[in-house]
């Protein structure tokens, strides 16, 4: 229920809501103290924690071979650590943060703040406009002058607005009804009731960091697959 | 609750918001329900592809329960919970 009372901060003219940045710099520092220790010691013979993240290192490898292509491992920097830090950030949303009292809103998970995933939308937006003008020059835009390829960009500029648009709410949306859900089934009986649903969450946390993560390898593929010839 | 009890903006956006949940839930579960039997009937003809096939089902489910929670924004909006 936190989106009705953030805890608001005014700076001059912005406003920063602070519990969100609490929670995103923690996620953002533990991921950070993850990779370090992770890629501090490396050695042949991997340790638990060195062979855990090679291991996802190859998951993201295996991923963008097989819907962009070999070239596709540069845009792994962005792709990964979107990943990473939405699925911190959504598992810590059902970790008991909430027992910390704030003078307004809750120590929930960042996700849960359109603002959050809006910024992470643009971003994903910005990116694969950037490499798709990179990659195919103002053709990326327009490929030719008859009837079709105007409607096509047309439509392509409509895309521009409605992906981070569904991108950004369908993130926030999966976050916020399930942490609304759980509290109103605490308001019913609050010993055993909501725990299906926190373990529905914690599924839920996963699936939409992926979602997140293949929706934008599939907008980055798209951007960069060149046009068929007939 | 008779016709002429609901008489002022935020009653009838009270009714908006769950109108708009409920249409848009309609369209999610149908969505999933799809998806489901898709996937099943994919596993029932070649149970090796079981495993690949589950992560384009739980993906397929989720990008069609988000239609339901976008309608779960608007009903927010509209029940003046959220900003």
């Amino acid at each position: 229920m936190s989106e009705a009372g953030h805890w608001i901060a005014q700076v001059g003219n912005y406003s920063f809501n602070m519990d969100t940045l609490v929670t995103m710099w923690t996620a953002m520092a533990f991921l950070i103290i993850f990779a370090l220790i992770a890629t501090r010691k490396l050695t042949l013979i991997p340790s638990k924690i060195q062979a855990f993240s090679e291991s996802l290192m190859g998951f993201f490898w295996d991923l963008t071979d097989s819907m962009i292509g070999k070239e596709g491992r540069k845009h792994i920097p962005l792709v990964a650590s979107l990943f990473l830090f939405i699925i911190t950030a959504n598992l810590m949303g059902q970790l008991p943060l909430r027992l910390i009292q704030l003078k307004q809103g809750e120590l929930a998970s960042p996700t849960n703040d359109i603002n959050m995933t809006a910024a992470m939308a643009i971003i994903v937006l910005v990116y694969y406009v950037f490499t798709g003008v990179k990659k195919k020059g103002p053709k990326y835009f327009l490929h030719g002058f008859d009837f079709i390829s105007i409607i096509l960009a047309l439509v392509e500029v409509l895309d521009m607005f409605t992906r981070p648009l569904t991108l950004a709410l369908r993130l926030f949306a999966n976050i916020l009804a399930g942490e609304i859900l759980v509290s109103a089934l605490l308001g019913m009986c609050a010993y055993f009731l909501p725990l299906p649903i926190m373990f529905f969450e914690v599924l839920v946390a996963c699936i939409q960091a992926m979602v997140f993560m293949m929706l934008t390898i599939a907008y980055i593929a798209m951007a960069v697959e060149e046009p068929e010839h007939h | 609750m008779a016709a002429e009890e609901i008489k002022t903006l935020s009653e009838m956006a009270q009714l908006g918001a769950g109108i708009a949940i409920g249409f848009g839930a309609v369209g999610a579960g149908l969505g999933i329900g799809v998806a489901t039997k898709g996937f099943l009937e994919s596993v029932a003809r070649q149970p090796e592809i079981a495993g690949k096939a589950v992560g384009f089902f739980l993906l397929g489910a989720a990008l069609s329960e988000a239609c339901a929670l976008y309608a779960f924004v608007i009903a927010l909006k509209l029940s003046g919970m959220m900003g």
